[in-house]
């Protein structure tokens, strides 16, 4: 039986703190971890980075946050320090986002951060990939993204209400943040397929609205589903430009439905692409014609495609969840992503 | 106790913007001025503008107008379409700020086209005034005179496209000949 000592545990001075944070207004509403200089000596010490490069930068603000500044936000958001160089490649990605660089996180549509982890740094830091991988329950899942709503907060100082306008917001706005499951996936790994070497740890990222479930288990083949995802995809609600960019968090009995009928990633990409549109007619039945827009006006039955194209950019698709039913995430991305991976370093 | 721990705000507090910014000098006539309207892609904010600008040179025979476009409304004006609008235009009209980031972005530009000397008109919608006047006073002119429209505006047509740019021409005459603190 051990004996290491219990280090005194004081919880009416923990509440004093987490008050104390409060009164600052530096929280997004749930309770923050105090961060100090001793804090953050561990942290920078779990990266071989420099505490003064600039990670993350806000142009529309003229605002930036160091290695330094994000230490701080990822220790008030509750990550352990091994999960640190992982919350820097997030930024690393979202830096590579146009949207993120510039006024999304001030926007209207109040959009999330979609954080995907991919190589080994999966299994070392615990980060779900499996059964609710989308939360919660998972420490790593549930503060890396929350590290990155701080940075936006307090060193961007965009706060709610101010020059945050988001019209509703959108539930766990900084709570998005799954393994891919490659030990399920017959596919390769998204960081794979964005171009880095199998076995690499990796983050992508990129600005999502929201996402809607296809739940279908009772599909005969794989084209009932893809059906299926090409009806959400195609619906007029989030359709607001010529061009939509959309992600899937496909859970592994859909993928390997696809996969067991010889289907690539690329195959079901390119399927989806042509199946998903509307005309001219149907967007304009609700308020949404674009024959406003150059090349218009377009005749009634004219079919506009929602993808721009069959890239990867345009439709990641990510292997998440467990395989106990046939339930998937369409993802509405913000604007669109960069289609890069960012190793964790 | 408390002092031990670290302010996450303090570098960006230390990062923003001390000095006071420079508003442009109150003019006496708008005659034969070249006005610059910059829309932003936003949808109306383009015809809104041709209706203000036709109404200027009918009250105040003002010179050429001078379209121009800012591609992405929610990022600073770009170093070439600033170098046009400093060089092409004796005023700018700036339009519309109706989100998010491109109504706190429009009233940036405006600040930063005042310091280069070029008298503006920021048009936001009432709607976006708390983050509109948040961003004036990041850039040093916390009292910046924007004009605020009601909002929507997306959803206008025809007769109230004139209807409103006509009622903002009128805002816009005062707002440029009186100098800041009388319009808006």
């Amino acid at each position: 039986m051990s004996h290491e000592e219990t280090p005194v545990l004081d919880p009416e001075a923990a509440s004093a703190v987490i008050e104390h944070l409060y009164d600052r207004g530096w929280s997004d509403g749930l309770p923050l971890v105090p961060a100090t200089e001793s804090a953050l000596a561990t942290f920078l010490d779990s990266t071989s980075r420099d505490p003064d490069e600039v990670v993350a930068r806000s142009m529309a603000l003229d605002r930036e946050a160091t290695v330094r500044d994000v230490a701080v936000h990822a220790i008030m958001a509750g990550c352990r320090p091994e999960y640190f160089p992982v919350v820097l490649a997030a930024w690393d990605a979202l830096s590579g986002e146009r949207a993120a660089r510039g006024g999304g996180f001030q926007s209207t549509s109040g959009p999330s951060p979609l954080i995907v982890v991919n190589g080994p740094i999966r299994e070392e830091l615990g980060i779900n990939a499996r059964g609710g991988v989308l939360g919660p329950g998972f420490r790593p899942n549930a503060t890396i993204p929350r590290a990155i709503g701080l940075t936006v907060r307090n060193s961007f100082g965009i706060v709610p209400h101010e020059l945050e306008q988001a019209t509703q917001g959108l539930p766990g706005r900084w709570q998005v943040c799954i393994a891919e499951n490659e030990e399920e996936s017959p596919w390769e790994p998204l960081s794979v397929e964005a171009g880095l070497a199998p076995g690499v740890s990796a983050v992508s990222a990129t600005l999502l609205r929201t996402m809607e479930f296809v739940d279908n288990r009772s599909f005969t083949g794989p084209e009932d589903v893809l059906r299926d995802f090409a009806d959400t995809i195609q619906r007029t609600g989030p359709w607001i430009f010529r061009h939509a960019s959309v992600g899937i968090i496909m859970n592994p009995e859909h993928a390997h439905l696809f996969a067991s009928a010889g289907m690539s990633k690329q195959d079901v990409r390119e399927w989806l692409v042509d199946a998903s549109s509307r005309t001219e007619a149907q967007l304009a039945a609700v308020g949404k014609a674009l024959s406003g827009l150059p090349g218009g006006p377009y005749e009634p039955d004219h079919v506009h495609p929602v993808f721009a194209d069959a890239s990867l950019a345009n439709l990641p698709i990510i292997v998440a969840g467990s395989r106990n039913a046939a339930i998937s995430m369409v993802v509405r991305v913000f604007s669109s992503w960069s289609g890069h991976s960012f190793p964790v370093r | 106790m408390v002092g031990l721990i670290i302010d996450p705000t303090a570098s960006a507090r230390g990062a923003t913007t001390a000095s006071t910014a420079q508003s442009a000098p109150p003019l006496e006539s708008l005659a034969g001025l070249r006005v610059g309207l910059l829309e932003n892609t936003k949808r109306n904010a383009a015809a809104i503008l041709d209706v203000i600008g036709a109404s200027l040179q009918r009250s105040d025979q003002v010179g050429e107008l001078i379209p121009m476009t800012k591609e992405n409304f929610a990022l600073p004006l770009p170093d070439d379409l600033l170098e046009r609008l400093t060089t092409e235009c004796d005023v700018v009209l700036i339009g519309v700020g109706d989100c998010g980031s491109c109504s706190a972005s429009a009233v940036a530009d405006g600040i930063m086209l005042e310091a280069r000397g070029i008298p503006t008109a920021v048009i936001c919608t009432e709607a976006f005034e708390v983050t509109a006047t948040a961003m004036a006073g990041l850039k040093g002119r916390p009292d910046f005179p924007y004009l605020r429209t009601p909002h929507p505006i997306a959803n206008l047509e025809g007769q109230q496209i004139a209807d409103r740019g006509t009622e903002l021409a009128a805002a816009i005459r005062s707002h440029l000949l009186a100098g800041e603190g009388k319009a808006a």
